[in-house]
């Protein structure tokens, strides 16, 4: 158990690091202030956790990334699709209101700024837990949050009742738009992060 | 329906209730399946991700729900003790069981389809309604006052099953 409680704290510790680092790239990215929090950095019950996605689930559009390397992770960032809309013009740069409908630009968006994140995220990973860590090609799904979320824990939930969770939202100042962004060891990669920290 | 009103069941896990309560999930791979008493007004819903508890019943921890042979058992024990439920009256209507993302690596949802079934069949309980399979996910809705499901196939008008 406290093993289990000193991963938590150095995982925590980087993926702070890491959320720093996403909101400096999203800010100049977007043109303007992306504040991003860390929520949760918790093993979590998958009963408790889904309950809670499904208790306020709405259309979403997702982008999910496999972390390879040394120590992998999933990386999951979600929107509503309506905010989604509201990206799509911060990140082109143009009017918020232009667009109005789901088309390419919305689903590269949100395909973008996955990458973005998750590159950031795991620059800052595999530099501060010295392991190689590299994100692969995203798949961008639109589908109910509970749907992605549920997607997301699939594998690990098959093997274990509690897994570690990475969790995050952030908001795009002046927007009122929030995001959310999962971050999930798969195979035992909490273990390897424990033993690159010293634990 | 209301907050008030409404119960949310999570992977691995059933709720009951009676009316006027609305039971919800939402299901990718995984399946829900609906049991209601009509002359009662009673239901249950339980939400599995594997058909077959084998193999896992000497962990630590074992949630029973996450697996159709126990889920249902456990689902069924647990109206009859909460209710007077009579004999050969529930009936079930079962969601899900989709392939909504290549990430995901076995195509779980068809083997849990197939169990349910199996499973359904050797507690003679009926199944008159289901909406399976797809690539999309599903919101499920079951009222408890009318035994009715709203199936909500994502990009898809609700169904009512």
């Amino acid at each position: 158990m406290e093993s289990n409680e000193n991963v938590n704290r150095a995982v925590q510790l980087v993926a702070e690091h890491s959320i720093e680092k996403s909101s400096e790239v999203l800010t100049k990215m977007l043109n303007t202030t992306a504040k991003i929090e860390l929520k949760n950095v918790n093993f979590v019950d998958i009963t408790e956790i889904t309950a809670s996605v499904n208790q306020s689930d709405f259309e979403a559009i997702g982008s999910f990334i496999l972390l390879s390397g040394d120590a992998p992770f999933k990386f999951l960032f979600y929107v509503q699709l309506e905010d989604a809309f509201i990206l799509t013009d911060l990140f082109i740069g143009q009017k918020v209101g232009t667009t109005k409908a789901y088309d390419e630009y919305v689903s590269s968006t949100v395909q973008e700024i996955g990458n973005i994140l998750s590159s950031a995220i795991s620059n800052v990973f595999a530099s501060d837990f010295q392991i190689k860590m590299l994100p692969e090609p995203p798949s961008v799904i639109r589908d109910f949050s509970g749907t992605l979320f549920s997607e997301l824990i699939m594998d690990m939930a098959l093997q274990e009742d509690k897994i570690l969770l990475i969790e995050s939202l952030f908001e795009i100042v002046e927007t009122e738009l929030n995001c959310h962004m999962y971050l999930l060891p798969i195979d035992g990669s909490e273990r390897i992060l424990g033993f690159g920290a010293g634990i | 329906m209301t907050e008030n009103n409404k119960l949310v069941v999570g992977i691995g896990d059933y709720k009951i209730g009676e009316a006027p309560y609305v039971i919800r999930t939402t299901l990718g791979s995984c399946i829900a399946i609906c049991l209601y008493d009509d002359s009662k007004k009673i239901g249950g819903m339980l939400h599995i991700m594997l058909p077959d508890s084998s193999g896992h019943h000497e962990k630590p921890t074992f949630k029973r729900a996450k697996f159709a042979d126990t889920g249902i058992h456990d689902l069924l024990e647990s109206m009859k003790k909460q209710y007077t439920i009579p004999k050969d009256s529930l009936t079930a209507k079962i969601f899900g069981g989709g392939k909504v993302l290549r990430m995901v690596t076995s195509n779980i949802g068809e083997q849990n389809i197939d169990a349910t079934k199996i499973i359904l069949k050797q507690h003679n309980i009926r199944i008159i309604n289901s909406k399976t399979g797809g690539d999309k996910g599903v919101q499920v809705d079951f009222f408890l006052d009318t035994g009715k499901v709203h199936c909500r196939v994502f990009g898809e008008e609700p169904e009512e099953f």
